[in-house]
């Protein structure tokens, strides 16, 4: 159940995302991205800088656009067939709020099956874009509760 | 009905699991097996376990795991490196949890014994219960170390037991691919510090450093990248580029562009070819250390591409280590090999290395479930014999070791087995 201050709009948009993300639906997962404005990140350390710290994954709008044109080339061995994935999302907390988008914090549980069970757990941070005609990632960043340790192959959606 | 044999593996067993084109699938499944290598290669044999860049100031440490046992490597007051079993020599606790920090002594929290970073015992809570003992006690408990340590341009290998080869005997020719890559750097010098990605691999060590030198499986393994990402650095097929495979010996192999990448005359293909006007500095600082025509060769063949026997791949402008964990399980680590005095370089180097390598990157995450398919291909009993009979007519011997032309050949992969089948099959 979202907190107060949410707006059920962006629950369900944050529901979405995961939905679409679970279904390995790559082409409509990018299309809640802003066109021009994306940040994709996984970092290892919490606190980490980007840009002199090592992420897993720390994509732009145009390295998104390749991790999804990868996808979908029917060639990314390590997601073919993709993997049956469903997560919970709880927790949602509104960090900010400015004129132009909201950050939401939640927390998740994946639960991925490839031959194997994985479970992947942590937060999420999503910044969603508000001032357009439609609501827009501009940002999504996952902080793994094992993201120091070794993780597994991770080329699915997260 | 005959009794199962039980009797452990004799050397010459060993040794005959890996033959001229052929190696016996059990040496990637067999728990034996792999107990053995953890002892015979990686103990008594020479192994990498950090870069002096990573400890760079005294009380600074790193901890790893070596061949499975607990490792810190500690930069002593006196600034020399020391690797140090991470156990408490009292009853065995692990002494250390932190993956890295700076301290200048360890304090176990199970009796508040404390070491110094040297290895030293140095403080024994309630001493009087070692009576007139204590100095002998504490002689006797310091940390242990490892046998034998060294370090080439930074590269900090070591020998758990004592071993009968000095590094420079073991790395042989390897020197000069660390020379090739430390010497991209105008100050000649690598700084791994922008952290580690650690990908979890189910599958055995050696597959993963068999791949990273196989010439053959990029254009299918990697075909999603090629079709949608970039296009291959050069072509594919053998007979169009002069991109060779080379045995250096010792275990150590590669795939070598430096050849093709002279002939194209061309910088930084292997670096998206990046214009030089792109980096004035790093051109000006190279060309101030080098002078413009070392420079422009240098920055035409690029970095190595090159496995250093057993455990560490210098992935051109990354650092790989791999820990095996059990036969069908292995932790591959990652870095970028970031250049000192070269902030230009470096700023892509950390998008690259997230592009290509790791968990999530778009070349290793298939690796990854190819590593995985081959591990449970391998339960099965047949066939029992593995085939690495590619290139054998071709492979030719010059002052650089054993190469052959055809990039795809296996000659690499025969190079790696022959060191492990003379270190496994060795009687001490």
């Amino acid at each position: 159940m979202p907190t107060d201050g949410i707006d059920p709009a962006w629950a369900g948009f944050i529901y979405r995302e995961a939905r679409l993300a679970d279904e390995s639906r790559y082409s409509e997962w990018e299309s809640l991205w802003d066109d021009d404005e994306a940040v994709y990140w996984v970092p290892i350390e919490p606190d980490q800088d980007p840009n002199r710290k090592l992420s897993y994954i720390y994509d732009n709008r145009k390295r998104l656009a390749s991790r999804i044109r990868q996808l979908n080339s029917g060639f990314r061995h390590s997601q073919t067939p993709p993997s049956t994935m469903r997560r919970l999302i709880t927790n949602l907390e509104l960090i900010a709020q400015d004129e132009r988008s909201v950050t939401i914090g939640s927390n998740f549980v994946l639960f991925e099956h490839r031959e194997v069970l994985t479970t992947w757990a942590g937060r999420y941070t999503h910044r969603i874009r508000t001032n357009g005609d439609k609501l827009r990632l501009l940002q999504k960043v996952v902080h793994l509760v094992n993201s120091r340790d070794s993780i597994p192959t991770l080329a699915f959606l997260i | 009905m005959t009794a199962m044999d039980t009797r452990p593996l004799a050397p010459k067993d060993v040794r005959a699991l890996v033959r001229p084109d052929q190696v016996h699938g059990s040496v990637y499944t067999s728990q034996e097996i792999f107990e053995m290598e953890m002892r015979r290669i990686f103990r008594e044999g020479w192994v990498y376990v950090a870069h002096e860049s990573e400890v760079p100031e005294p009380g600074d440490y790193v901890t790893r795991r070596v061949g499975g046992d607990p490792l810190i490597i500690a930069r002593g007051r006196d600034g020399q490196v020391r690797v140090l079993h991470n156990c408490c020599t009292h009853r065995g606790n692990r002494l250390c949890s932190a993956d890295r920090g700076n301290a200048n002594s360890f304090r176990c929290h199970y009796h508040g014994w404390t070491f110094s970073n040297d290895g030293s015992l140095v403080a024994v809570p309630m001493k009087d219960g070692y009576a007139d003992r204590l100095d002998e006690v504490k002689d006797r408990l310091a940390l242990a170390p490892a046998a034998r340590v060294d370090s080439y341009r930074g590269f900090v290998f070591a020998s758990l037991e004592d071993t009968d080869i000095t590094l420079a005997e073991h790395l042989g020719r390897a020197t000069a691919a660390i020379d090739r890559l430390c010497d991209l750097s105008p100050t000649g010098k690598l700084t791994l510090n922008a952290g580690w990605m650690k990908h979890f691999n189910r599958c055995n060590w050696k597959m993963i450093m068999e791949n990273n030198v196989d010439g053959y499986h990029a254009l299918f393994t990697h075909k999603s990248v090629y079709d949608t990402i970039r296009p291959a650095k050069v072509s594919h097929v053998p007979s169009k580029v002069q991109v060779l495979v080379r045995d250096l010996g010792g275990g150590h192999t590669e795939i070598d562009y430096a050849e093709e990448y002279t002939r194209l005359d061309e910088e930084f293909v292997w670096f998206g070819r990046a214009p030089r006007e792109s980096m004035p500095d790093y051109i000006a600082a190279m060309e101030a250390a080098y002078g413009p025509e070392r420079t422009h060769r240098t920055l035409v063949v690029g970095p190595p591409h090159t496995l250093i026997f057993p455990n560490l791949f210098l992935a051109e402008l990354n650092i790989m280590m791999v820990e095996p964990l059990s036969p069908s399980e292995t932790v591959a680590h990652y870095t970028p090999a970031l250049l000192d005095g070269a902030p230009e370089m470096n700023r892509k180097a950390l998008r690259r290395t997230e592009g290509a390598l790791g968990p999530a990157g778009f070349l290793i995450a298939d690796d990854g479930e190819i590593g995985y398919r081959n591990q449970r291909g391998l339960a099965a009993h047949r066939p029992e014999w593995l085939e690495l009979s590619r290139g054998l007519e071709s492979d030719t011997g010059n002052e650089t070791g054993t190469v052959n032309y055809d990039k795809s050949a296996e000659t690499p992969q025969r190079g790696f087995w022959k060191q492990w089948q003379r270190m496994m099959g060795e009687t001490k």
